[in-house]
């Protein structure tokens, strides 16, 4: 047994709980250069949901991350063969402005059914968050009140806490997601949440870091506080596991699990939350 | 299911972490909040500090609890820092120290033959586990090379980390037969499913990290893994107590829980 609340006592014995669902609000899918995954297509990922209780994932597929050539394509694939499981973010790749034009002419007619919001890996593509080549969806996701989900990682000149400050002051209305919660700074992730009321801590590859969702939890609340696990990276049930033995409430373990998730998701995924 | 974690350490590190345990005492409180009932541990004095102080500190920390095992760290010996292999094995014996650590990078020495062959042939003929972890002190590089001189060895290795070491550590677990690796940041989906397939489930022993990990994420991660309860035992539980067997006989069974 991880701990002894009720809660965990229910996962521990059945690795699943129908009360407390889980929205993994971070993923990604398919093959990627440097990791072997035994598990990256659709189905499988959909068969480790089943196993975890993961109501739904909201990904960016590999391809979508790194090849312009294929783009959102992967993305928008898989959601259509598992629409009652999968959501995807719209990949944003600043270095190819031609292909943004595209993904946001194309967002419209694709949201809610596949898009719920955007994603931007500022590190990978070396192009800063606040850069002029964001902005077109940055000023979309702002008038429509959308989730970004933007890798953050503490003092990256590229999606670091100054950034991510400088675009939350920028814009507002965005439902803005840290992915990794600006890993490492983790206090300086706390100012954030605690100064805009519009960002997200989001814990894919926070988990592993023993005492930051305690941290978290005490110091922003549970209520902005987001699960997630990069899939088929990371496993479900190992952030599971974290969240019970962490020295939190299982009220908290609700909200990080689903009811925040729910909350966000609602406006946008009605008849799919209900 | 009982767990049995391979790699945890206590003390207070030089650089501060979050969460930080300081005791033995604090360590099996933890443990038994997470439902681990024993666990092989070292002092992180061993590494920060110098090998002499925290093989002391963690063999009166761990003396009066028979739940805790201890593993030493060691270090070249040609300046006489350390005693000879059958001097050590004796005082590991006699203080339940049933395997050891090596930090080469960090304690500026190379783990191999020139420096350390006298212990190594010993710890082969006696079959004592050396643990080494990739996030302090040794590279893929060293384990590569220490396992090419040292074939028969005994070595877990453990916090490979996050990103996917599969590349990495299949080969050796193929090519050597006694080589294993923990599951201290082994979060891969699927990860724990794929290796026992591959190679059964002899090769894996439960490691929590902890104190930088939480006991709880790699124990539901293996609960819930889909391969037989009895794989998943001996991932938990009986691998460690076997490695422990062999080099030391009845120490774990004589101790009653």
């Amino acid at each position: 047994m991880i701990g002894r609340s009720p809660l965990a006592r229910e996962f521990w014995k059945h690795g699943r709980v129908a009360a407390c669902p889980i929205y993994d609000m971070h993923g990604h899918m398919g093959h990627f250069h440097s990791i072997y995954f035994p598990r990256a297509d659709a189905a499988s990922m959909v068969r480790t949901m089943d196993e975890a209780g993961v109501r739904l994932l909201v990904f960016s597929h590999h391809a979508a991350l790194n090849s312009p050539d294929l783009a959102n394509e992967p993305s928008i694939a898989a959601v259509k063969e598992f629409p009652d499981r999968l959501r995807a973010y719209c990949m944003i790749n600043p270095n190819y402005p031609e292909q943004v034009a595209r993904d946001l002419a194309a967002f419209s007619n694709l949201f809610p059914q596949v898009y719920v919001g955007f994603k931007f890996l500022s590190d990978y593509h070396q192009v800063a968050l606040t850069d002029p080549r964001y902005a077109p969806a940055w000023e979309m996701a702002n008038e429509r009140a959308l989730p970004v989900l933007a890798h953050t990682w503490g003092g990256s000149a590229y999606d670091g806490e100054a950034v991510v400050r400088e675009v939350a002051e920028r814009y507002p209305q965005v439902r803005f997601l840290l992915g990794h919660a600006c890993h490492g700074a983790w206090h300086a992730a706390v100012a954030l949440a605690r100064d805009f009321p519009n960002i997200y801590l989001e814990l894919t590859a926070v988990f592993d870091d023993r005492g930051v969702i305690e941290i978290f939890v005490e110091e922003v609340g549970s209520e902005r506080i987001l699960f997630g696990t990069d899939l088929p990276w990371f496993d479900p049930h190992h952030a599971i596991g974290v969240l019970m033995n962490a020295d939190i409430s299982d009220a908290d373990r609700h909200n990080i699990c689903h009811r925040n998730a729910e909350k966000l998701l609602a406006p946008i995924l009605p008849d799919l939350i209900a | 299911m009982r767990f049995f974690d391979c790699n945890a350490f206590f003390g207070l590190p030089a650089r501060r972490p979050l969460a930080p345990v300081a005791t033995a005492e604090a360590l099996l409180a933890e443990m038994d909040h997470a439902g681990v009932d024993r666990a092989l541990v070292w002092h992180i004095a061993q590494h920060d500090v110098a090998a002499q102080t925290g093989n002391r500190l963690l063999t009166e920390s761990i003396a009066a609890f028979d739940r805790l095992y201890g593993c030493w760290t060691v270090l070249p010996n040609h300046a006489s820092e350390l005693p000879a292999p059958a001097v050590l094995f004796e005082q590991m014996y006699k203080t339940r120290t049933v395997a050891l650590r090596a930090f080469p990078d960090d304690h500026r020495f190379l783990l191999g033959e020139v420096s350390m062959g006298d212990l190594l042939s010993a710890m082969v003929l006696r079959r004592v586990p050396l643990f080494v972890s990739l996030i302090r002190g040794i590279t893929w590089r060293g384990i590569y090379d220490v396992l090419e001189a040292f074939p028969e060895l005994t070595c877990v290795v453990c916090d490979h980390g996050c990103w996917g070491e599969d590349r990495m550590f299949r080969p050796l677990l193929e090519r050597y037969p006694h080589v294993y690796i923990d599951t201290a940041q082994y979060l891969l989906d699927g990860g724990i499913e794929a290796l026992v397939s591959d190679y059964g489930a002899n090769r894996l022993l439960f490691g929590s990290g902890f104190p930088e990990s939480y006991f709880g994420g790699m124990m539901m991660a293996l609960k819930h893994a889909d391969i037989p309860l009895e794989a998943k035992q001996a991932v938990a539980y009986g691998n460690l107590e076997r490695l422990i067997e062999r080099a030391w006989g009845d120490i774990v069974k004589e101790v009653v829980v």
